[in-house]
């Protein structure tokens, strides 16, 4: 039996930390805690009388188009209509990549850094032959491959979708140069803003976005079950859902005009009432809220990758931006192990696996076993980096 | 110290051989020490909730942390079920 040495000074430091509470290092998959107002919106929502939004008898001010108009203000679009509500971004890239009306082995070009959001819906195109995908690498750096890209748009793709910033290792990409080549070439430019939107700026006309999809429960700190899709004035839709909207119901047809155009069946009321409050918080807090997850996250990517025995992946030599995501194997340790030690002996919540991207990190190196993810948020404070980062060095020299 | 059920823990990978293993009480080191007859133990005592592992023939791993009544166990099938018959005795 192997005992390691007692550090009983730091073991009390960090046992004050842990019984304050979980350190909470899992906003790439979901925002916590939610943002000021969100809780008390959702309950509002579901103890008062429904309100029937957009709906013959509808009484009250209209929350869903409240929402809708937060989403546009968030986005800087000047026409709120322009904005789909949907359950989340998974729903919200479904309704973009179904909707562009691929057919007969259409071009599309995507990236390793995908989440499966995208992926799936693509690959499934791809089987059912209406699409034929081209995957854009990484470069020797951890960027997307400027070159292959390049060579990739010379095949005329109807549509091109790009993360905003990888879930694995947090590399914002450069997106308005990419997508203001691929409008050049004749392309629909589809941007997944999953781990962007509430961290970092998201604005469609200046990134040349004709298509930017995202949930609510990450970086804005909403609630799960909802999202958004920002749909671009020129381009119409074709509809995956229809049903029953409220309006002009004599008629056969769903209804062509956005937003109804995209939104069929009853929306989540308490769902985007609480959206809207998170996007309400945003509007007065998001400038300093993305500076201190930034903040966060270079501090905690900084840290970690000068403990020797980690491997952190990531690209911040080169000085790319990056969200506030790390990921990391530790020599010794099994990956889900890490997990499972970091969360039930150090208080610790992350997320250890594959994250839903496959092929980053098939290109990164990790598809064996994945990586340990910390990913933060502006709600982090330093003495939680700190006990993270303390963490994953004990770990490293255990 | 009894167990009380296994469930099967998805995760990202096909074929997942991990599974939780409840127990009717928290692990105590003195019960922990005893799990050295399985295989090499490791006990992480500087840890904030001392950590342990067992590494056993065949590829089992059981881990733990001392205070919580569940494990995680990752091993074949056939591990599986030799761990759950030395559990029973």
């Amino acid at each position: 039996m192997t005992i390691t040495a007692n550090l009983s000074s730091r073991r009390r430091r960090l046992s004050d930390l842990a019984a304050a509470g979980p350190i909470y290092l899992n906003n790439a998959a979901e925002g916590w805690p939610k943002a000021p107002g969100v809780a008390a919106a959702v309950g509002r929502a579901l103890e008062g009388m429904p309100v029937e939004a957009g709906r013959g008898g509808a009484i009250g001010a209209d929350p869903i188009a409240a929402c809708r108009q937060r989403v546009a203000d968030l986005l800087g679009i000047p026409d709120a209509r322009r904005v789909v509500l949907t359950c989340g971004g998974t729903h919200a890239l479904n309704l973009a990549i179904h909707g562009v009306g691929l057919r007969s082995n259409a071009i599309v070009v995507t990236t390793v850094m995908e989440h499966n959001s995208v992926l799936r819906p693509l690959f499934h195109l791809q089987q059912s032959g209406r699409a034929r995908v081209i995957m854009v690498g990484l470069d020797p750096g951890g960027g997307l491959d400027d070159a292959a890209f390049g060579q990739a748009l010379r095949e005329r793709p109807a549509l091109v979708a790009i993360t905003h910033a990888s879930n694995v290792t947090g590399r914002i990409n450069d997106v308005a140069r990419w997508f203001e080549m691929a409008k050049e070439s004749g392309a629909v430019t589809l941007l997944d803003a999953a781990q962007t939107a509430g961290q970092f700026a998201v604005q469609p006309l200046l990134c040349n976005a004709d298509l930017v999809a995202f949930p609510g429960h990450k970086g804005l700190h909403g609630p799960a079950g909802t999202g958004a899709l920002y749909v671009a004035p020129a381009l119409d839709l074709e509809q995956i859902l229809v049903g029953g909207t409220g309006r002009h119901s004599e008629s056969r047809r769903h209804p062509p005009a956005m937003p109804e155009r995209l939104e069929a069946g009853t929306p989540n009321g308490p769902g985007l009432a609480g959206l809207a409050a998170a996007l309400a918080w945003h509007a007065g807090h998001g400038s300093t809220f993305r500076q201190g997850s930034r903040q966060a996250g270079e501090d905690l990517r900084d840290r970690l990758h000068a403990i020797p025995g980690v491997q952190s992946f990531h690209t911040a030599a080169d000085g790319a931006a990056h969200v506030g995501v790390v990921s990391l194997q530790i020599a010794g340790w099994r990956v889900d192990e890490l997990g499972q030690v970091l969360r039930d002996s150090f208080g610790i919540v992350c997320r250890t696996g594959l994250h839903c991207a496959p092929l980053m990190h098939a290109a990164i190196g990790s598809a064996a076993e994945g990586t340990v993810r910390l990913s933060t948020s502006g709600f982090n404070t330093d003495a939680e980096i700190a006990a993270a980062v303390d963490a994953v060095g004990r770990l490293a020299c255990a | 110290m009894r167990l009380m059920r296994v469930e099967k823990l998805e995760d990202c990978f096909d074929g997942s051989s991990t599974c939780t293993y409840c127990f009717d009480q928290a692990w105590t080191r003195e019960a922990i020490q005893q799990l050295a007859t399985l295989g090499e133990l490791t006990y992480f005592a500087d840890f904030p909730r001392p950590f342990y592992r067992v590494c056993a023939a065949g590829g089992l791993q059981v881990r733990g942390v001392e205070g919580l009544s569940h494990w995680r166990v990752v091993g074949g099938a056939e591990r599986h079920a030799w761990l759950q018959k030395m559990l029973a005795r």
